[in-house]
């Protein structure tokens, strides 16, 4: 039975296979693509910068932070400031927030049967858009960051609004997703007690429990993350052991005769990114908690990424305190790119999980670009001998409606996926 | 009224810049969608495509080529099919509007719905009337939303050229921009990372050729690209994208796009005088003595 999975940023097929009447097998079909890595063949290097915003509108200033990180990669020597770095992290923190309130209120409610709740995850995204325009001057699709730092300037003005769109971003957080404050969740080491408390979050969480879908969901339990910044490690994490020592050489990625996504896999296996995995190898303790009672399940898929938006709204608070604005924004490289051959690549935390970019460069011409996105991780598609991470956790189900919500637990992008 | 919002070859950039318009709760009230990628719709996309539901408003996102499919429809198809029954069309952002980045995604004829870049396409000429072009890289909240509601209030709406309204694209984005002094008296020192400073002298800054209303109706409420400090990279225009985006092209050291309506002489003329200016208080940093 074939089931057209919509609303995930475009639309997939699921082919699903029954064997007395459970799903044996799921086929992942991404029907199209749009050949951005061929659309960047011949342009000058940094005209990535514009176009790979435009891969995805959910989640294009993830393209963006890891073209400058590609791109600044091919430099020898090349001076950034602190400054910049923070800036630069921060705003996609604010991103990453933006994705998770409209995934949790857009896409995994009405799932759970519950109306979408538009105003709920619009009024807390637009907060973020704010922040992120406050430096790049729009969001989506702002090219603020250069090689060799970011274009604004800040001021201790800019910082107090900053400060202030936070607080009211934590604001809606404490009076709807927790209605209980955001630093008990944050301490919190036990799912128990956090189900405790009312709020849209604890309220769906015990549904799933209630339901009885605790099980559902579970994959190999094996995790990755390569985008290391000052909150998230980089690092591989296996029923909880974790191994920080992990590199990209090791990411292959393959051809799908039967979909126009690529499979990615680590060392010839599949692994889990996002939120959940970020957690795992973070060892994040009120995650590791519903991990240890409740496996790789819906039920810690869902409680990481909302979670992950406290977090990173407080952290983003911290990292504003290490702001230096004498330091400079941006220092100009000393070599002109029309000057440069080299290749580069860098991995950064989308609010998916680990995007890979790399790029080759001939005299600042653009040889060769290729991205690795989150969503291929998660749904590579792989032979029934070999499952791909969402194919293994819809496996058993009765239903094609649980396989969705199992499905969209790992937040899809068929855009991306599809670049 | 009710509206189709119909993705073609795109990364959905403006149906999440909608998703920022302000006072999205009034519209929800006024508006209702009977598919949209992102908002709950009474009706499924494999409804959309196979039958023919009311609808007044046909709202395209993404270039388009008859071998993009959408559900296993071609896109085309399903242009043709509701653009018989509504009210009017609207192209949403610069992909449908002129092809833009999506131009290039390698599907057959891939073109904006009436237009290839600046050149008119012949496939939809008999819905030119009932079209309005509301391009930009994504499209700007306000302008759509607002945009609707004229079409919900019957408002006759001048449109330029593109078909585009000119409330919204008469003006340049250079109008409003924080940086006009520096455009004004020729101050091309600039640095990215600065307050001060124009970015078209070098930096590729296509603002005063380039229609929209970026720096009148700011994005996301509170900034634009240029007062950031980021050159307008003409993302509302056919021409989007041009190539070697950061940098002035210039002949002779004159940049090669001039602001709109201004003929070279008279550039040079003008610039000349405006180098005459010292001024101190634009030489110097903003805030430092």
């Amino acid at each position: 039975m074939i089931k057209l999975i919509e609303k995930i940023e475009g639309e997939a097929k699921l082919h699903f296979n029954f064997k007395e009447n459970k799903i044996d097998f799921v086929d992942i079909e991404f029907m199209s693509t749009r050949n951005i890595e061929n659309i960047l063949k011949g342009k000058p290097a940094f005209d990535a910068l514009v176009i790979n915003p435009r891969v995805c509108g959910i989640c294009g200033h993830a393209h963006l932070i890891a073209t400058v990180k590609a791109l600044e990669d091919c430099y020898d020597n090349l001076e950034l400031s602190n400054k910049a770095k923070i800036i630069r992290e921060l705003t996609l923190n604010f991103e990453l927030i933006q994705n998770h309130f409209k995934w949790f209120y857009l896409t995994m409610l009405p799932l759970l049967g519950h109306k979408q709740q538009v105003l709920k995850a619009t009024y807390p995204s637009q907060l973020m858009g704010k922040v992120i325009a406050l430096f790049g001057g729009q969001y989506p699709h702002t090219s603020y960051a250069v090689v060799g730092g970011v274009v604004c300037e800040i001021t201790e003005m800019d910082i107090i609004k900053l400060q202030h769109y936070i607080a009211q971003t934590t604001k809606f957080v404490e009076d709807n997703l927790l209605k209980f404050d955001s630093q008990s969740f944050l301490i919190c080491k036990d799912v128990e007690t956090a189900l405790e408390y009312e709020g849209d979050l604890p309220d769906i969480l015990k549904q799933i429990k209630n339901e009885g879908l605790l099980e559902h969901g579970k994959s190999y339990d094996r995790f990755i993350a390569f985008g290391e910044n000052s909150y998230f490690k980089k690092g591989k994490s296996l029923k909880t052991k974790v191994n920080y020592n992990i590199s990209v050489a090791c990411v292959r990625e393959s051809q799908e005769p039967s979909s126009f996504a690529k499979n990615v896999s680590f060392k010839d296996q599949y692994y889990e990114v996002g939120p959940l995995a970020r957690a795992m190898i973070n060892k994040s303790p009120l995650v590791m908690d519903a991990h240890k009672k409740y496996g790789d399940s819906i039920f810690s898929r869902i409680l990481a990424r909302v979670y992950e938006i406290s977090q990173l709204l407080e952290h983003s608070s911290y990292l504003i305190n290490d702001l230096d604005l004498k330091e400079p924004s941006y220092i100009e490289p000393s070599v002109n790119i029309s000057q440069l051959s080299a290749s580069g690549y860098s991995a950064v935390e989308a609010a998916r999980g680990t995007l890979i970019h790399k790029v080759e460069i001939q005299m600042g011409v653009i040889k060769n670009y290729e991205i690795i996105t989150p969503t291929q991780w998660n749904l590579s598609g792989g032979t029934k001998e070999k499952q791909g991470v969402s194919q293994k956790a819809m496996i058993g189900l009765s239903d094609i409606k649980t396989a969705q919500l199992v499905f969209k637990s790992f937040d899809v992008c068929s855009v991306c996926t599809t670049h | 009224m009710r509206v189709l919002w119909l993705s073609a070859i795109t990364c959905n950039g403006n149906t999440h810049s909608f998703l920022n318009y302000p006072h999205m709760e009034q519209f929800l009230d006024d508006f209702e969608f009977i598919y949209h990628p992102v908002i709950d719709s009474s009706y499924m996309l494999e409804d959309i495509v196979s039958k023919v539901i009311p609808c007044d408003i046909l709202l395209i996102e993404g270039a388009i080529s008859k071998e993009f499919q959408r559900a296993d429809v071609s896109v085309v198809e399903i242009i043709e099919k509701y653009s018989k029954i509504v009210q009017k069309i609207v192209t949403v952002g610069t992909c449908a509007t002129f092809g833009g980045i999506f131009r290039e995604s390698g599907y057959e004829n891939t073109s904006g719905l009436h237009f290839d870049q600046d050149k008119p396409t012949a496939n939809f000429e008999d819905l030119i009337d009932k079209t309005i072009s509301i391009s930009g890289c994504p499209v700007h909240p306000e302008v759509l939303v607002n945009t609707l509601y004229a079409i919900k209030k019957s408002t006759a709406l001048q449109l330029d050229n593109f078909l585009r309204p000119k409330e919204f694209f008469a003006y340049t984005v250079h109008n409003g921009c924080t940086r006009n002094e520096y455009f004004e008296y020729k101050i091309d020192n600039h640095q990215f990372g600065e307050l001060e400073g124009c970015m078209f002298y070098d930096h590729g800054c296509q603002a005063p050729f380039t229609h929209g209303s970026c720096n009148k109706i700011l994005w996301n409420e509170v900034n634009s690209k240029t007062r950031a400090g980021l050159s307008c990279l003409g993302c509302t225009e056919p021409t989007f994208p041009k190539q070697n985006l950061f940098a002035t092209k210039k002949n002779m050291a004159i940049p090669e796009n001039l602001p709109i309506g201004v003929g070279k002489r008279t550039y040079l003329t003008l610039a000349g005088i405006t180098k005459a200016f010292k001024i101190d208080r634009l030489e110097k940093k903003l805030f430092d003595d």
